[in-house]
């Protein structure tokens, strides 16, 4: 520790977040073992559920091609479609999710019932039945492909649950930068924008990188309204050939690989963003 | 003491009933599949095969109970003796075989495509590049994969492909003639827009077959011995006339 | 007194929270180069006197011109009179996550739309006048609690501001650090930069101000020179308050 350190430690509480350049984290239980730096044990777990799981499909696919790999030769579209779904309902929710988070932030009474209204309702609302509600109901006015109902349920659904943490974020960010933004002459957008955003989103990254994983296993969900994801694909073999066992082992075993992946992905961005120094 | 008395006795009373009274045999059933079998307004299970089987029971001397399981979950659950035996409309296939038993056939089912009736189509080769549907595991879905060149969807109910077919998200569906008809003719807010073009010549007729366990004989024997006396006594033009029309 | 228009005019400010007055009937006026320090005890209504000049509070009644534009009304454009106010706080406010030179020159090239080449070579000598050019590239965590202060004077000196508002700036340093802060800020008078200052900071007051501004609850209590203010205080409030602190 340098001796400027050891003064800076001495002084001011109120400004700790300063200090150590680490920022308070939301506490999210929702789902995901994304493997932390200083979580070793959690990395090997990792490491041994990702290597496993390869090993195991490849072990599987060799020893009993007959259906292992049928099955394996059977699902590509579908983790393609899981992908796609996955990946532009993220990109969305993100972006309804910044919305709502500020909407839920603004002094406008107008806009902040509607975003208030729109997470409650959303949150109330089970995904299964938005996903049947928006296809099948909603369809009955206006023709939805299945695959755009897909990312609108689960844009509009995890839109709520990114509303919530960019708003929990954005909130943790202490007013003096908002102040100090200010009295620079920044209007209150580009505070938002330059300012309390880049700060927020490290707090934000954790719980979101949550989201994702959750979202990812979520659309597991759409099989229902005809997209043929991976676990439709494997419903389909399971359902023509009677290899249930089989059938969904494999499945199971790709999805998780998947998920591994991703929380791979996001926690390499997480530790790209985290200090400051 | 007195409460371990009644206790043995009560179990003796339910031993007894059991062994004494008709063979109850638990039959799955996804509900979901009219006329053939749905659940009604009154929640109940009804349908041609659900009244078939009923009159089989009673002709043969066993029980059915019907389970609502749901279509892509049922071959697996026999297999793991949730219960004894299939009675959903299951077409006896060279495939199926090979995984459990089947009855006599109780019924006989051909493929039909179904369209809107704007639609031009005459033939399922019409639909070439568009999307038909079927439920998941069906006959009707096999059928549709055989054509090369239409893009199948699998449901998990037919209602659900019915429903996407009136929506336009589907060109056309395929499932059994019975319930083609009961969609294109009789159902409120389907009938106005739908209608079977075709019968799909999937190079033979298909039969339903009750399922059971493979190996399971003795149950096998009881559920045939209903089926052939349902025939003998000509109930089956009366449930024809009940239920499909 | 070198020119006749002040830069700040506060005419009859009233400031509530609920039922409280916070700021009752102030009259203030600053002129170009004019060292004022407002002092008082805690809750008297100081800072908010100060926050209200650039309108991070807003104020209920009465007038206050920066330059002859009314800050509170609801058209002034606040974003370009704030371009001309620097502000300084008691916690800092630097931004975490820029080096100190870019939080020098965020709001120059963001807001003045200068490139930023040219905006890190305006803020280099703003760092060498505060003393910690060889932390150029470090982030506020790596600071002392008197570097990050001069960090953020020098930030809100790169927007070339007529008038330097400190708010209480020292009063979040360990005692060793405060004289550091204080000789930048002696240094900045020096050079006549305009300065209005809460502060707790006596010596300062004594120092540096032209004018010494005494409040107790939301209300300009007595003002006038160091002199005057220090060796012969009229008020009994005044009085009181320099008995307990001095």
């Amino acid at each position: 520790m340098s001796h400027a350190e050891q003064r800076a430690q001495q002084s001011n509480p109120r400004d700790t977040e300063e200090e150590t350049g680490q920022s308070k984290r939301i506490e999210v239980t929702d789902s995901a073992a994304i493997p932390d730096k200083s979580d070793k044990g959690l990395f090997t777990a990792w490491r041994v559920s990702c290597f496993g799981a390869i090993g195991l499909i490849i072990l599987l696919c060799s020893v009993k091609p007959d259906p292992y790999l049928d099955i394996l030769l059977f699902v590509p579209d579908g983790v393609l479609v899981t992908f796609e779904v996955t990946m532009l309902s993220i990109v969305l929710s993100l972006i309804v999710g910044l919305i709502t988070g500020l909407g839920r932030l603004s002094g406008n009474a107008f806009i902040n019932l509607t975003a208030s209204t729109y997470v409650e309702v959303v949150r109330g609302i089970p995904l299964l039945v938005q996903l049947f509600y928006i296809y099948y109901a909603i369809g009955t006015f206006t023709q939805i492909p299945p695959f755009t109902a897909a990312i609108i349920a689960l844009t509009v659904c995890y839109g709520a649950y990114m509303g919530e943490i960019f708003r929990a974020g954005i909130d943790s960010i202490d007013p003096g930068q908002t102040e100090a933004a200010r009295s620079l002459g920044f209007s209150r957008w580009q505070t938002m924008y330059h300012v309390i955003i880049p700060q927020a989103m490290r707090t934000i990254l954790p719980p979101v990188g949550n989201e994702f994983i959750a979202l990812l296993k979520d659309t597991s969900l759409v099989s229902i309204i005809a997209v043929s994801d991976l676990l439709r694909r494997g419903r389909e073999f399971a359902t023509s050939t009677f290899d249930y066992f089989e059938t969904f082992t494999l499945v199971a075993l790709i999805y998780l690989l998947i998920t591994l992946f991703l929380s791979k992905i996001v926690n390499i961005m997480e530790n790209r963003v985290t200090p400051y120094e | 003491m007195w409460k371990k008395t009644l206790f043995a006795f009560l179990l003796v009373l339910v031993c007894a009933s059991v062994a004494w009274g008709q063979k109850t045999i638990v039959f799955a059933v996804d509900a979901t599949w009219p006329p053939m079998e749905y659940v009604n307004q009154d929640k109940d299970i009804v349908g041609y095969s659900i009244d078939y089987m009923t009159a089989a029971g009673k002709l043969a001397g066993f029980e059915p109970v019907f389970k609502n399981t749901p279509w892509d979950g049922i071959f697996a659950g026999l297999q793991g003796g949730n219960y004894d035996a299939i009675c959903s409309s299951v077409s006896i296939t060279e495939k199926r075989k090979e995984a459990m038993d089947f009855s006599e056939p109780y019924y006989e089912v051909r493929q039909a495509l179904i369209v809107p009736r704007d639609s031009d189509a005459e033939t399922i080769q019409d639909l070439k590049g568009k999307k038909v549907g079927a439920q998941i595991g069906t006959t009707g879905y096999f059928a549709i994969k055989e054509v090369e060149g239409v893009e199948p969807e699998s449901y998990d109910e037919i209602g659900l492909a019915m429903r996407d077919l009136k929506n336009g998200n589907l060109a056309g569906v395929v499932c059994d003639d019975p319930v083609a008809a009961n969609y294109a003719k009789q159902k409120e807010g389907f009938q106005k827009n739908l209608q079977i073009v075709s019968i799909l010549d999937t190079g033979q007729t298909e039969h339903y077959g009750i399922a059971v366990q493979k190996g399971n004989e003795d149950l096998l024997q009881l559920i045939n011995e209903g089926i052939s006396k349902v025939k003998e006594k000509g109930l089956e033009e009366k449930f024809k006339k009940k239920w499909i029309k | 007194m070198n020119e006749s228009q002040p830069i700040i005019s506060i005419r009859g400010v009233y400031k509530f929270f609920g039922r409280l007055a916070a700021l009752e009937n102030i009259d203030l006026d600053v002129y170009p180069q004019e060292r004022i320090v407002v002092i008082g005890p805690s809750g008297s209504g100081k800072s908010t006197l100060l926050r209200a000049v650039n309108q991070l509070e807003s104020i209920d009644r009465g007038t206050l011109q920066v330059n002859g534009s009314d800050v509170s009304h609801p058209k002034a454009d606040l974003n370009k009179i704030r371009m001309g106010l620097g502000m300084v706080f008691q916690n800092f406010n630097l931004f975490p996550h820029k080096t100190v030179l870019e939080n020098l020159t965020l709001a120059p090239i963001k807001l003045k739309k200068i490139p930023r080449e040219q905006a890190e070579e305006q803020a280099y000598p703003l760092l060498d006048k505060v003393g910690i050019r060889d932390k150029a590239d470090k982030y506020p965590s790596k600071l002392s609690g008197g570097e990050k202060q001069r960090v953020a004077i020098a930030r809100a000196l790169a927007m070339n501001p007529q008038i330097m508002l400190f708010d209480e700036p020292t009063s979040a340093l360990d005692p060793e650090m405060i004289g550091e802060v204080l000789d930048v800020m002696k240094d900045l008078a020096l050079e006549g930069m305009t300065m209005l200052v809460v502060s707790h900071e006596m010596g300062f007051a004594r120092e540096v101000a032209d004018r010494v501004v005494f409040m107790d609850e939301g209300r300009i209590v007595e003002r006038g020179t160091p002199e005057h203010f220090f060796q012969n205080p009229q008020h009994p409030r005044t009085q009181k308050f320099l008995s307990q602190i001095l």
